[in-house]
């Protein structure tokens, strides 16, 4: 019964691997849920607000010599003021086109970003200095046979969690919280009552935006590669995430992501490693035409 | 004589809030019929009732004759749950199999467990699904049941027909092959179930507002909808297209058939243009258009086609006296063609002035039926809609 | 006789621009570098790719990200069909576009029934895919090595080889791609197209069977998206899977969006001054700078939408335009009797 072992122990390993993407996926999908709830659009370029957050952690960490911490949570601050930002100069203005106009401003908005890294840190593939992260993210913390978790990734997941459940206490118990989704079920009811609907999205876009630079630093180091275009796949994984989660609800996007992470890193090792993106787009698009609303989502109809 | 609208006990539920309650209505050919009620009273739910928007939680309508929603029929859908369940069992019979659970250890995979499990799951799922009858459940299943052959085709050719459950004997291939089989005509009826106009009708498919358009219904609405960047004649002209045929082809070649069907189409939008007076705006953009106008345009635009049935969404909404006076001569001049309006008013002067019969809607109940005068006498007329008294009509 | 009135204004500008794209190869600066005359067919394959395109989110107005996939599809089967059967253009052209419309239907039958947003990640999903299949597929499309040695077209026995054939084919094909989408346009499917852009519920009481009207109007944009797509295989002469990466999507979106969404000489006219442009950018700007270029194409979609979402030739002065010319064709027809 060795292979029998054998077999097994490198599926469990999958599975963790599988779990800590997936966690990962979850924390880029929250900022595309969360501003899909509160004002319908599709924030391409959150995708990218995730590749500005690895960059820019790489950047304190090589330039300014930063310790890795110190730049982890600077970054989530200027990730925070970047989304502000981006829904400041590109999307409000926009509020009352028709959505069409907001979308392709979106998609606009990634490229020029991505275009943009590349054209300030170049195409070729950088990765975190080793010396200046803490010696003990390579070093295994829990080992049963052959299935092992590295520190990392512990650390991965522990911060997903972390930051999920002050998500989910941010939305459910806080006054911003409740305005938020006021404002994801009517704008202009929500207005009239005396909620300061520019401030509520703005507080979306730097809560979602600190999240997907957060998810950044942490690929960033988990694959050891930071490129300008990692935001564009990571980006589209992380929609499918949201949308198989249910997009708009955030509990959908953690169990989307999670799904999706373990779905993909078993399909690449059982079915083929060169479809590995693939697998994230055909998930997508049979929840999509399936069952748009998602897992755990309502569905969204137009008022006539 | 058949009435050309005749809904039937119908109801409409949002989640738990219930927006129409048993309503029952009838319209007679050439008659104006008037619908009032306090806002909020579910009179624009009843109007996307009738013209396929929403569809009914309960109830029938019946248009010139036909039915538009889908009628369960009881012992159809028992059927259906029946066979419904007959394939699970099968299913889970085969999928556990399928996923080599009872397959001697070296055939044995943790994941491969995993997955029977987790589609058994979905098939759990599914179960629901199809007895709530969700077409997605349906497709699913043919995918499942199209997924089984597959594999069990693979199985046997792979594994070879002698592999035998465990402490049995009994060879692999004896069940595997014949399910393999038999799976292909199931999931081929089940594809041709969703094909098939009667099962999509009995599955939630009612008539979609483009059919029930083409089968004489035109409407307005409430907040004007208009195709603003186009010129009004275009505008008209799509209310026209229903009346049409040519398709791809025919535009692509643009031979004479094509031709002619667009010259009929135009003369048809000037006529219907003129019919509202509104051939002096004829080529202008609709957005260009004053407030009355574009609701001149917008009856029109339904008026083009020769609807039987004209459903009229508050039309005199925010027109002065004159205004609504003119439109009044328009209604007027819509029922001698022999159309029916249905129509939906706040102005209580307008209303009694043109309707035949009045229905009253108050919280999604038909509190009230008669003739404007009825209606005015009516005691819980005033009570629900007027309040104040007769005096304020 | 009222049509040939009707045509007199357009018909002139039309007449005027097919002369001078005629002599152009003939003139002093056309002749004198081939460069010139390849870039603008490239202005001028970007023009059918635009007018394609135009059709689903112009006319439709439903954001189709996937459109380079089907340039793909028509690339390759164009590609494949050249290397194994090597058959002749003109039965690889129709081929390609009907293998075009074929992908459009299967991909857009089931998903146009979403709502917009949903449409447009799906269609990028398509594209993606597209994308794998092409690299991944050894035995098909022979992977990253991409697909060398595409034979040249001929016409009537002749191969062409020199840069002025190869314009004038795309000018031919161009031709019959303006006129296609004219005669849509003007018609009950247009109509129906503009009616579903301008409001769905409207258009649904109008009798306009939505699934339809936009599975057809995907399924002809693909066509015509993979017929670009057959042309510049045999073109090039070799194709290769990253040539048709999303990227390109975004570069003929941002032609529609610049020349004006929804205007047959708006879609043209954007493909006209930003593909030459390009071309300056890469004689201009150094190699490194010049692959980000796409910088500019995002930014264009940005400032466009936010100061002139119409596009340079606006949809509604379009149809201004259009009906200014059908009143006068009435008022001809009125005089007349």
């Amino acid at each position: 019964m060795e292979s029998l072992f054998d077999q097994s122990s490198l599926f469990l390993q999958q599975l963790v691997n599988g779990i800590t993407l997936g966690g990962v996926y979850a924390l880029i999908a929250v900022g595309y849920t969360m501003v899909y709830g509160v004002i319908q659009l599709i924030n391409f370029a959150h995708g990218e607000i995730y590749m500005l957050g690895a960059f820019l952690a790489y950047t304190m960490v090589t330039v300014l010599g930063l310790p890795f911490f110190a730049a982890f949570a600077l970054t989530l601050l200027i990730c925070a003021v970047l989304g502000v930002l981006l829904d400041l100069i590109a999307y409000r203005p926009l509020r009352n086109a028709p959505r069409l106009a907001a979308l392709i401003t979106a998609i606009g908005m990634s490229i020029f970003l991505q275009n943009l890294a590349l054209m300030i840190w170049g195409s070729q593939i950088k990765s975190y200095p080793v010396e200046a992260l803490p010696p003990v993210f390579s070093r295994a913390a829990l080992t049963f046979g052959d299935v092992s978790l590295s520190w990392l990734q512990v650390f991965i997941l522990s911060v997903t969690v972390i930051f999920m459940i002050i998500l989910h206490l941010v939305i459910h118990k806080t006054r911003i919280g409740t305005a938020m989704r006021a404002v994801s079920q009517d704008k202009t009811t929500s207005a009239l009552m005396g909620i300061g609907v520019n401030r509520v999205i703005s507080f979306t876009f730097a809560i979602g935006s600190a999240m997907g630079g957060m998810a950044g630093i942490l690929v960033g180091l988990y694959y050891n590669a930071i490129f300008p275009t990692m935001g564009y796949i990571a980006g589209i994984k992380a929609f499918a995430a949201a949308v198989l989660g249910g997009i708009g609800s955030v509990p959908g996007a953690m169990l989307g992501g999670g799904v999706l992470g373990i779905a993909e890193v078993i399909g690449a090792g059982y079915i083929s490693s060169e479809y590995r993106d693939g697998i994230s787009y055909a998930v997508m698009i049979a929840v999509i035409l399936f069952k748009p609303s998602g897992l755990i989502g309502r569905q969204i109809g137009e008022k006539v | 004589m058949n009435p050309i609208l005749h809904v039937k006990d119908l109801s409409k539920s949002f989640g738990g809030l219930v927006a129409l309650q048993s309503v029952d209505l009838r319209a007679e050919t050439a008659q104006i019929v008037g619908l009032i009620g306090p806002n909020g009273a579910g009179k624009t739910t009843l109007f996307n009732c009738l013209t396929g928007l929403t569809p009914p939680t309960q109830g029938q309508i019946e248009f010139r004759g036909n039915p538009i929603v889908p009628q369960f029929s009881e012992r159809r859908i028992r059927l259906l749950k029946a066979s419904t369940l007959l394939f699970f069992i099968l299913g889970w019979i085969w999928a556990p199999l399928f996923y080599s659970l009872f397959l001697p250890r070296t055939f044995f995979k943790v994941e491969l467990v995993l997955l029977g499990i987790f589609i058994l799951g979905m098939r759990c799922l599914m179960v629901r699904a199809l007895v709530e009858f969700k077409i997605w459940a349906w497709s699913l299943m043919f995918v499942f049941l199209l997924s089984d052959l597959i594999t069990g085709l693979w199985a046997v050719i792979h594994w070879g027909a002698s592999i035998a459950f465990v402490g049995t004997g009994f060879p692999f291939g004896y069940v595997a092959l014949p399910w393999a089989i038999v799976a292909v005509p199931f999931s081929l009826f089940f594809m041709g179930l969703l094909l098939s106009r009667r099962v999509r009708l009995l599955y939630g498919f009612r008539l979609s507002p483009d059919a029930l358009c083409r089968m004489g219904m035109g409407r307005t609405f409430q907040n004007i909808r208009l195709f603003f960047n186009l010129s009004v004649l275009d505008n008209v002209k799509i209310g026209f297209h229903g009346r049409l045929k040519s398709g791809f082809w025919q535009t692509l070649i643009r031979g004479r058939s094509q031709r002619q069907e667009e010259e009929a189409a135009e003369q048809a939008a000037l006529d219907a243009l003129r019919f509202v007076g509104l051939e002096h705006r004829t080529f202008d953009l609709a957005s260009a258009l004053a407030y009355g106008e574009q609701r001149r345009l917008e009856i029109a635009r339904a008026l083009v086609a020769r609807p039987h049935l004209l459903l009229l969404d508050e039309p005199a909404a925010g027109m002065n006296p004159q205004e609504s006076a003119r439109l009044m001569d328009l209604i007027f001049k819509i029922r001698k063609m022999g159309t029916t309006v249905l129509i939906i008013e706040h102005d209580m002067k307008v209303m009694m002035n043109l309707a035949d019969n009045i229905f009253v809607l108050d919280y999604g109940e038909m509190i009230a039926q008669g003739s404007p005068d009825e209606i005015r006498d009516n005691s819980r007329v005033i009570e629900a809609y007027l309040g104040g008294g007769p005096s304020t009509c | 006789m009222y049509r040939l009135k009707e045509m007199k204004t357009s018909q002139a500008i039309i007449i005027g621009m097919i002369l001078l794209a005629l002599l152009l190869p003939w003139l002093p600066f056309g002749s004198s570098s081939n460069y010139i005359l390849r870039v603008l067919t490239t202005a001028v394959l970007y023009m059918i790719l635009a007018l394609g395109l135009n059709i689903v989110p112009g006319f439709t107005g439903l954001l189709d990200l996937g459109y380079v996939g089907f340039y793909g599809i028509g690339a390759y089967t164009s590609g494949l069909l050249a290397i194994h059967y090597d058959l002749s253009l003109w039965i690889i052209l129709p081929l390609a576009a009907l293998n075009g419309a074929l992908w459009g239907i299967l991909l857009g039958a089931p998903t146009l029934r979403l709502t917009g947003d949903y449409f447009a990640i799906v269609t990028f999903g398509f594209s993606e895919l597209v994308v794998l299949v092409l690299r991944n597929e050894l035995w098909l499309t022979r992977g990253p090595m991409g697909l060398p040695g595409i034979s040249p077209p001929s016409i009537f026995g002749h191969p062409l080889t020199r840069d002025w054939e190869f314009f004038y084919l795309i000018l031919f094909l161009l031709a019959v791609v303006f006129v296609v989408v004219r005669r849509m346009e003007d018609s009950r499917l247009g109509r129906a197209w503009f009616a579903i852009r301008e409001d769905e519920i409207a258009a649904q009481c109008c009798g306009v069977n939505l699934i339809r009207y936009k599975v057809t109007a995907f399924a002809i944009s693909a066509s015509i998206g993979a017929m670009g797509g057959a042309f510049y295989a045999k073109w090039f002469k070799f194709i290769h899977p990253d040539m048709f990466k999303f990227w390109e999507s975004i570069l003929i979106l941002c032609l529609i969006v610049f020349g004006g969404m929804g205007s047959i000489w708006g879609t043209m006219l954007g493909a006209l001054i930003l593909i030459p442009l390009t071309e300056i950018l890469r004689a201009v700007l150094p190699q490194s700078l010049f692959s980000a270029r796409y910088l500019i194409y995002g930014l264009i979609l940005v400032l466009m939408m936010r100061w002139r979402p119409e596009g340079l030739i606006p949809f509604e002065s379009a149809q201004a335009e259009k009906a200014k010319q059908t009143q006068k064709r009435l008022a001809a027809l009125v005089g007349k009797e």
